[in-house]
């Protein structure tokens, strides 16, 4: 998966996400969950981490299971002792709204965790037209996020320091920050003229990302199997 | 071969004086030349000037011309432009576009549109000249603040400008890197015959190349062409530059440090896979003072993050035989913090607020901020946002913030960072002032040697995740 183009990867994901809206089935879902996380064994991708990601995304599943199983259409409402006997169709209800949380988070991971965002911004330019100086920027700011969090936890640290309580997202802590990311806009766009970017002028390319006949061949297999499944369930 | 200024006017806001008064000057490529002045007087302004970023980023050339090599670098799109002119900047962390030092090369080789086919060789060829091959498929993040402006100078040694232009390249590194550095700067010099032009006023690891030294003063350049064996002390202390390997001349009340107020018992604390502090050990006493040194990336900052709690770690931190971990809200100003950045203090919307959210558990809290604000000559400024405040300014404000609280402790990550001789001493002066007089333990940390020499009743050295006593 590492190796199919990240732009052809993106839109055949997306035709993916694209057939799940548009259909209710367990089955489906869970062909789809499945084929993610082997796909992602595949490519390497370490099973802890997987873990680790996967827990937010069980408890979400787990409520949405509990909310198709008591909120299906055959199900009594106000909620009642009586509805928590198993009926089919409540359960099948419950189990599909369940798998859908799992399915779109698997399409989501497979995506994030195989994909190399210096490469899927050179695709995303060379196959979808994405413009230069909107690319490198986005790379660029990528690499400032981590110094974000880091400049949060250091002024959470000082308002703390002078003993005043801010909520996570409050204001007087947001403030410091964009006035810093703003500052460092400029620098970063100042140092990356200075090495001769520039938003309109041609540039060579030692490795352009192109896309090969196993990408074609991915995306038509990632929309014609869920597709086929679709139709024949 | 040449960069020359003629008449140059320059401010940086339509309504307001010159930064750069009728400047006329002229630098030889065949000179390796440091401009140099206190904070403020226009050095760097007139470097970005050259390198053709200003009046492009920020500003109004009222009149005037600079031309490289009788080119106008301000007029040449940013391809040409970065052959002529190479730009090294003062904070390491944003200069960079991509993840590794590899990928970071080759975006450089691929602006100038280099032939693909040459780019590797050449990607291979400016790291093996700033003998840092080992770094080529290392995360730029994982690098140290030194390591960092070795991979900005092999960008420069790919791209080859004829002049590299040099903004306070070493204010974050320390001496060790700054003089390999410079090693380096020399030999791109002396084989290439590349012109340099750097703004400093910190001299001493430029003294082994430097071969002129220019020195403004308010927007002008004086008329003095300095050799290195010319420079006099009384001069550039009076111009607020500091002095080669001279003394701050510290005027401090002799030491009567009290009880241990800050203890740390067996300090440990991991960045990723690297153990940063290691069963780190050590006290401080009241009215001390007391300076950590170190190369860059040997963990000063962690040790101080982590008494900040940005960072977790494991052992204790004691304050008066307390776990700071577990400070009630109300006793958290008993540690004051002044960090590298002032910015990052800033808790307030208006200079003079940022003074009374100490003071607001007192009663007369206007009154004392006034006096406050009026001693550290910002009271004009009272109603105005910190972060307009000049750098030197700000610094001020944040020393000041702190002195409002009833601190045991004052950590302070190295406060005279980028500051000239002036500020760097009247920083350290109120600091050392509060200390002695309040009995509260200072602990500074600094790459400068000869501050930590001048105003610490001890110095440790962090080396190896543990602090070493070097007095």
């Amino acid at each position: 998966m590492r190796s199919v183009n990240p732009a052809m990867k993106f839109l055949s994901l997306l035709a993916v996400t694209l057939i799940l809206a548009y259909e209710y089935d367990l089955l489906l879902n869970l062909t789809v969950f499945a084929a993610s996380v082997l796909l992602m064994l595949i490519s390497k991708v370490r099973l802890r981490t997987l873990l680790l990601l996967m827990l937010p995304i069980i408890l979400a599943a787990a409520g949405m299971f509990f909310t198709g199983y008591r909120f299906s259409a055959e199900g009594n409402m106000p909620v009642n002792a009586e509805i928590m006997n198993i009926g089919s169709s409540a359960l099948l209800n419950g189990l599909t709204q369940a798998s859908r949380v799992l399915a779109y988070a698997g399409i989501g991971f497979l995506f994030a965790l195989t994909t190399d965002r210096i490469m899927l911004i050179s695709s995303f330019r060379r196959q979808l037209h994405l413009p230069q100086v909107f690319a490198y920027g986005l790379l660029a700011a990528w690499g400032v996020f981590p110094h974000m969090v880091q400049e949060y936890k250091r002024t959470r640290a000082a308002f703390r320091a002078r003993g005043l309580r801010v909520f996570p997202v409050s204001p007087a802590l947001l403030k410091p920050l964009l006035v810093k990311s703003v500052r460092w806009s400029e620098e970063l766009a100042v140092a990356m003229e200075s090495k001769g970017f520039s938003g309109q002028a041609q540039r060579t390319e030692l490795d352009p990302v192109r896309v090969r006949a196993g990408d074609i061949a991915f995306l038509l297999l990632s929309v014609g199997i869920p597709a086929a499944l679709a139709f024949l369930i | 071969m040449s960069i020359e200024v003629k008449k140059l006017c320059f401010s940086y806001f339509e309504d307001r004086r010159d930064v750069l008064e009728n400047l006329t000057a002229e630098f030889d490529a065949g000179e390796i030349t440091i401009l140099t002045g206190a904070s403020g007087c226009g050095k760097s302004t007139l470097l970005y000037l050259c390198a053709g970023i200003y009046p492009h980023a920020a500003g109004f050339l009222r009149s005037g011309s600079i031309t490289v090599e009788g080119r106008e670098p301000s007029k040449l799109p940013p391809q040409e432009r970065c052959l002529l002119t190479g730009m090294m900047f003062q904070n390491p962390e944003l200069q960079f576009c991509m993840d590794t030092v590899e990928r970071e090369l080759i975006f450089c080789l691929e602006n100038i549109c280099t032939a693909p086919e040459e780019i590797p060789r050449r990607v291979d060829e400016a790291l093996e000249f700033c003998d840092i091959g080992a770094l080529k498929k290392r995360s730029l993040l994982s690098l140290s603040g030194g390591e960092r402006q070795k991979v900005m100078l092999a960008c420069l040694a790919a791209i080859k400008p004829r002049w590299l232009l040099l903004d306070e390249p070493f204010a974050n590194i320390d001496n060790a890197s700054a003089r390999e550095i410079a090693r380096k700067l020399k030999q791109m010099h002396e084989e290439r015959g590349t012109g340099i032009l750097a703004v400093d006023h910190r001299l001493d690891n430029w003294l082994d190349i430097v071969d002129r030294v220019r020195i403004m003063e308010k927007g002008v350049l004086r008329e003095e062409s300095l050799k290195p064996a010319e420079l006099e002390p009384g001069l550039l202390e009076e111009l607020g530059i500091i002095v080669p390997c001279g003394s701050y001349s510290p005027s401090l009340s002799v030491c009567k440090s009290g009880e241990t107020v800050l203890e740390l018992r067996g300090l440990s604390l991991r960045h990723g896979e690297n153990d940063v502090l290691k069963n780190l050990n050590a006290s401080f006493r009241r009215g001390e003072i007391c300076a950590v040194v170190g190369s860059s990336g040997c963990g000063k900052s962690s040790l101080f993050g982590a008494l900040m709690g940005i960072y977790r770690y494991t052992g204790q931190a004691l304050l008066e035989g307390r776990d700071i971990r577990r400070l009630k809200r109300t006793e958290l100003g008993r540690i004051g913090f002044v960090t590298q950045n002032p910015q990052d203090q800033f808790v307030s919307d208006t200079v003079r607020r940022e003074i009374e959210v100490g003071l607001r558990r007192s009663e007369n809290a206007q009154e004392k901020s006034e006096e406050i604000l009026r001693d550290i000559k910002l009271w004009r400024y009272r109603d105005i946002s910190p972060y307009l405040l000049s750098q030197g300014q700000q610094r001020r404000l944040g020393v000041a913030a702190l002195m409002a609280y009833n601190c045991s402790v004052l950590v302070c990550d190295e406060p005279t960072y980028a500051q000239d001789r002036n500020n760097t001493i009247a920083v350290m002066d109120a600091l050392c002032r509060q200390a002695r007089e309040r009995g509260v333990a200072l602990i500074f940390s600094t790459h400068d040697i000869r501050l930590a020499e001048d105003y610490a009743d001890r110095i440790l050295e962090l080396r190896g995740g543990t602090l070493h006593a070097l007095r």
